[in-house]
Order: structure tokens, then C-alpha cells, then sequence
């Protein structure tokens, strides 16, 4: 297997455009403890052990990739980004109203005020980890973005699935995150060996029922103050 | 990023409009205009003994209430508040202001966030009254309760809370500790004891008074500070729960030359459960007691226990919303006896549909009837017992700006 994985690195490095061949795709599932797909779930597939990077993503590591986090209604839009490591991220503000976005979360601590008519500069996230996102004004405003450390991330859709392209053969950790999911240690990460050419298939069955998710309520009306 | 070299150009072309163009002042005003038609007795507001706004010699075309909130951003942490405008009745100022604070809220830096308020506000102790201007958003009159609590209590002092962050540990809610010293309240209890308890949406103003004669609540007579200290545990944005202790402290036997102290002192329990984006369910009940003059041993103190509790339901739909109230009421004199007992006995039902034509424009409608006893209203050649109804028709202009 060992062997496969270095013949797979060797020919990556020497011939580049035929990396893809030596790559497969990661099909990746969540349900609960009902057996209902669990949407909006992080993932990330991290390689055990040195593997090429595909072009694709060798190439993408060059160029300064920009991302999201809107403010829409008082909540944050995505509610959980995830985004790899490096990347900038814009926060626009679509709001009616001012925010002040803060977090004091080891990865990213800043305070940026998001006042309506002001430029905001994007924000770079260079280190790992969850990054809690708040607001100074309403506090009941939570966000999260998700610094992966692998270039292999994404979110499962509202089946419950995602697909990890173009990953090189290799033996990978693949973890899941959300902040629903009640359950920790071992139910959240799996190793999965990539050496078929056909997609491998991981699925993550929780066990413990979700955390609700968060649901603001619409005001009485666009008039409240409190 | 493509729009980054764009915003550049813009903000060195247009850099002052830039800069002005942030929304540092908000601008939140209300007019509110009504017919009343009602057959309730004088009002207490006018000199009688009835508990409504209104009256049958004072009903017809009214004006509800003028108000305009400004929100001034001094920095990013400080704010200064001012709620103002004009009930259109007989107070001394035809404008005056309801509240006027300065507000510190620094960035949290961990699960607390640290929040302070330093001036005239309302206290903290309606899950109602969460609209600007201290307004209810469920119907035209808040609940004895809130009436009661804008008509005297008002915290001239500072405010400070420490607020556990829910999210800071995966979870969709937040307690948080609020307490408050103050002065300026040493006539709260004044009005309860003489009216008992009224179901009326006019708040007393700080340069102001409410009833004939005249009660001021802003008057400082023993130079003894109060407190107040609640706990409001928020769970999902769907249940709020708030208990809030509040006591004056002030000196039952203090006088100064224009005013006496009550010591005045209730404990408040709230309850709001909002299940599903329609319905919202209210529930608080109040009760404490307020004494004046002497010694507390004397059977000459005057000693009034009072207590109230109401429920509310409301149905939110598109831009419609009914509201269904019911309060009950009551006061209790233990000393002090120098006439009929100011014994209060009532309860009230409330009715109202509001309806929002846009973000600028709303009617609402809405129907109360109040029972209430009061032995003292025999002194007065009326009966103990009166039943008062009213109508108002409200259409509401209300608008926010930002500069």
C-alpha cells in the first residue's frame, strides 16, 4: 500500500499532469442518531503522510483566495464558513444596521466595527482552528469560520453528503465539525485509505441527537430596540 | 477583490462624503394620533379616580404620543441615548425627555461581555415594553405592571451588567446579571398608594409629573442611594426569563420642603416564550410594598402591600398581530389608617389588533375594560366599584434614520 502511495508521489512529482490519475474523489455522509442527513456539517480529510498536492490545489495555493461572511437580518450568512488556511475573508455588512464583528478565539482575535457606508478591509486568516464570530451590538449574533488545515474541506449539503474531489491516493483522518453536533472523540473523526480509482466512502453516523439549531426569531416588527 | 481598487478610488474621490456617510447618529421618531371614545370615569390624569388614560370628558381626537430616540455614537464602545417628545395632555412641559443615558459596551474579550449605563433610563424588569421609547409592540397599553413601572420608578444613576455569552461555549442563550445604584426615587410609591394600580401607555417625564396634584418621581429627599439587581437567563431567542429585585431604600420619615420619601421595595418575575415565529407568550407578576412617614414600629406608618400579575398571548402573521391581555390587581393597606382603606381590587382585559400598512405606517385597534374597587372613591361622593371601558383607533407614523 505503502509502496503504491510512493510509486503514486513519485510519478505526481515528476509528471505533474498526470497527478489526477493518481487522485480519487472522497464521498463523504452524515446522519443522526434518527439516521436523517445532517446538513451544514464541516469536513476536512487531512493525509497521513506526504502526498502530492494535485495541480489543482498546488495552483490554487498561489492565488489569494477571498471568501464571505455576510450579515443579513441581525444573524451571520453563512452561519459556519469554512475556509483553508491563508484565506482572506470580507464581511460586507447587507445589514439595515451597524454591527461591531469580534472574536476572541485563539486562531483570529480582532474587533472590526461595521459601520453602514464604511469601507472594510478583508481580514486574513493565517492559522488553524475555530474562530467564534460575535457581535458588540446584538449578542445574540453568532458565527463561525472554520480555518482548515488541509486543502481538502467542504460542507455537507441537505442530504448529508459531500464530496471531496481529486484528493491523491493516501491514507487520510477525516474529521466532521458543527456546532450541533453534541457528540465528541471518536464518533467524529475516521481514517479512510484512498487507492481504489472509484470514489471511498466514509459515513459518519452520530449518536447523540443534535443541538438545536439557532433560530432567530423575526421581531414584531423592524421597530424594536430591545 | 475586485472591488477593493474601486473602493480605494471612491473613498480618495468622495473621502469626506465617505466618512460622513457612516451611521453614527440614529434617528428613531413615532406619531401617534387617536380617536378615543370611552366612558370612563375622570381620569386619574385629570383629578378623578378613574384608571385609564382617558376619559368621557377627555375622548375624541387625541394625540397618542410624539417621540424621537436619538442614538449618538461618541466611539465604538460609547453611545449616548436620549428618548424624548410630547404626551400632548397637561403636563408642565409641553416636550420633555423620558430617558437619557451613556452607554459603555467594550468588545467582549472572553464567555463575559461587561455592559454600563450611566444616566435616566427605565428599569430593566419588562419583557413588554422592548420596543423604542420603552413602547410595547403587542398593543397600545402596556399592562399595570408596565404602566405602573414607567409611571414612577425610573433609575436616575448608573447600571452595570455582566453577561454570560452563551455562544462562546456552543450554546444559543445567555445569562446575564444586571444591577443598578441610584438616587432621584424617593417618591416612587407616592402614586400607587394614592390611585392604586392604572392600565395607561403614559410615562412620566424627568422635568415632568403625573395626577393632579401634581407627583413628581425625580426627587432626591434622604440622600440614601437604592439598588436593584435581576438575573434574565435568554435560552435560543425563544424563552427569556427575568427576576429583578428593587428596593429605594429610601428613609420612610425624610422630608424635604416640597416632597416626602416612600421606601419602596417589589420583587419582579418575568417570563417571555416566544414557541414558533407567530405566537408570543408574556407572563410577569410584581409585588412589594411602599411605607411612609414615622418609625416602622408606629402604627402611624402608613404601610401599603401591592401585587399584580398579568398573561399575555399574541398571534404575529405577515403584517398583522392580535394581542389578548389579562391583568389582575390589588393593594393592601396594613397601618396607617386616616380614611377608608386604600385597599385597590381589579383586573382588565385588553384587546387589540395592530396592522403595519409598510416599514412607516401602522393602525392599531384596541378595546380595555377595567374593574376596579377603591373604598376611598366613597370619601369622594363615588361609588367603590366602577367598570370603565375604552376605545382607541391609533395610526402610527414612525421612521428611522441614519447619518
Amino acid at each position: 500500500m505503502l509502496e503504491s502511495a510512493g510509486r503514486c508521489v513519485t510519478v505526481a512529482i515528476l509528471m505533474l499532469a498526470l497527478g489526477p490519475a493518481c487522485a480519487g474523489d472522497l464521498q463523504l455522509k452524515v446522519t443522526g442518531p434518527d439516521g436523517k442527513p445532517v446538513a451544514e456539517v464541516v469536513a476536512t480529510a487531512t493525509a497521513r503522510q506526504a502526498v502530492a498536492a494535485p495541480v489543482s490545489a498546488a495552483a490554487k495555493s498561489r492565488e489569494r483566495t477571498t471568501a464571505v461572511m455576510d450579515q443579513q437580518n441581525k444573524t451571520f450568512v453563512p452561519q459556519v464558513l469554512v475556509i483553508g488556511r491563508g484565506t482572506w475573508v470580507e464581511f460586507p455588512n447587507n445589514d439595515s444596521v451597524s454591527h461591531q464583528v469580534y472574536s476572541f478565539s485563539p486562531p483570529k482575535r480582532f474587533q472590526l466595527p461595521l459601520y453602514k457606508g464604511e469601507v472594510h478591509s478583508p481580514l486574513q486568516f493565517d492559522r488553524p482552528g475555530l474562530v467564534v464570530l460575535g457581535c458588540n451590538i446584538h449578542d445574540a449574533m453568532v458565527g463561525y469560520i472554520y480555518v482548515a488545515d488541509t486543502p481538502y474541506f467542504g460542507k455537507t449539503d441537505g442530504a448529508g453528503m459531500l464530496r471531496l474531489k481529486d484528493l491523491p491516493r493516501g491514507r487520510y483522518l477525516v474529521s466532521i465539525w458543527s456546532p450541533r453536533i453534541a457528540d465528541d472523540g471518536a464518533v467524529l473523526s475516521q481514517e479512510v485509505e484512498l487507492d481504489a480509482p472509484g470514489p471511498a466512502t466514509v459515513e459518519f453516523k452520530l449518536r447523540q441527537s443534535l443541538r438545536s439549531a439557532p433560530q432567530p426569531r423575526p421581531h414584531p416588527n423592524n421597530w424594536d430596540a430591545y | 477583490m475586485r472591488t477593493r481598487p474601486l473602493a480605494l478610488a471612491s473613498m480618495l474621490a468622495f473621502g469626506p462624503l465617505a466618512a460622513a456617510a457612516g451611521d453614527r447618529l440614529e434617528l428613531t421618531g413615532l406619531l401617534d394620533v387617536r380617536a378615543v371614545y370611552t366612558d370612563a370615569d375622570t381620569s386619574f390624569l385629570n383629578g378623578g379616580s378613574g384608571r385609564l388614560r382617558f376619559d368621557k370628558n377627555h375622548d375624541g381626537l387625541r394625540l397618542g404620543r410624539a417621540l424621537l430616540a436619538a442614538k449618538f455614537r461618541v466611539s465604538d464602545i460609547w453611545t449616548v441615548n436620549v428618548v424624548g417628545g410630547s404626551y400632548g395632555d397637561y403636563d408642565k412641559n409641553p416636550l420633555d425627555v423620558t430617558e437619557a443615558w451613556l452607554e459603555a459596551r467594550p468588545y467582549p474579550t472572553g464567555s463575559v461581555r461587561y455592559r454600563v449605563r450611566l444616566g435616566a433610563f427605565q428599569l430593566p424588569a419588562s419583557l413588554e415594553n422592548r420596543s423604542t421609547g420603552w413602547t410595547t409592540p403587542y398593543s397600545i397599553t402596556p399592562s399595570a405592571i408596565n404602566t405602573w413601572l414607567g409611571e414612577e420608578i425610573r433609575i436616575v444613576g448608573s447600571e452595570f451588567e455582566a453577561k454570560w455569552l452563551g455562544a462562546t461555549h456552543n450554546y444559543d442563550g445567555d445569562i446575564a446579571f444586571t444591577a443598578g445604584a441610584y438616587g432621584w426615587n424617593d417618591p416612587a410609591g407616592a402614586l400607587i398608594a394614592d390611585r392604586g394600580w392604572a392600565l395607561t401607555d403614559r410615562q412620566s417625564t424627568l422635568w415632568g409629573g403625573l395626577a393632579r396634584p401634581r407627583i413628581e418621581f425625580i426627587r432626591e429627599v434622604d440622600h440614601k442611594p437604592g439598588y436593584y439587581a435581576g438575573l434574565t437567563w435568554r435560552h435560543h431567542d425563544r424563552l427569556e426569563i427575568r427576576a429583578l429585585r428593587y428596593d429605594n431604600r429610601a428613609d420612610p420619615g425624610a422630608t424635604s420642603t416640597d416632597n416626602i420619601a416612600w421606601r419602596t421595595q417589589f420583587t419582579s418575575l418575568g417570563l417571555r416564550w416566544e414557541p414558533d415565529d407567530h405566537w408570543t407568550v408574556i407572563g410577569q407578576s410584581l409585588q412589594g410594598w411602599t411605607y411612609v412617614g414615622g418609625d416602622a414600629n408606629s402604627e402611624d406608618q402608613y404601610a401599603e402591600s401591592f401585587r399584580s400579575w398579568f398573561v399575555l398571548g399574541s398571534y404575529g402573521w405577515n403584517s398583522d398581530r392580535i394581542t389578548l391581555r389579562y391583568d389582575h390587581f390589588s393593594t393592601r393597606q396594613h397601618s396607617g389608617f386616616y380614611g377608608a382603606p386604600t385597599n385597590d381590587d381589579g383586573h382588565a382585559l385588553v384587546f387589540a389588533y395592530l396592522h403595519d400598512f409598510d416599514d412607516h405606517w401602522q393602525a392599531v385597534g384596541e378595546w380595555q375594560q377595567v374593574r376596579s374597587g377603591f373604598p376611598p372613591r366613597v370619601d369622594a361622593g363615588e361609588p367603590e366599584t366602577i367598570n370603565e371601558s375604552q376605545i382607541q383607533l391609533s395610526i402610527r407614523y414612525r421612521f428611522s434614520l441614519q447619518r
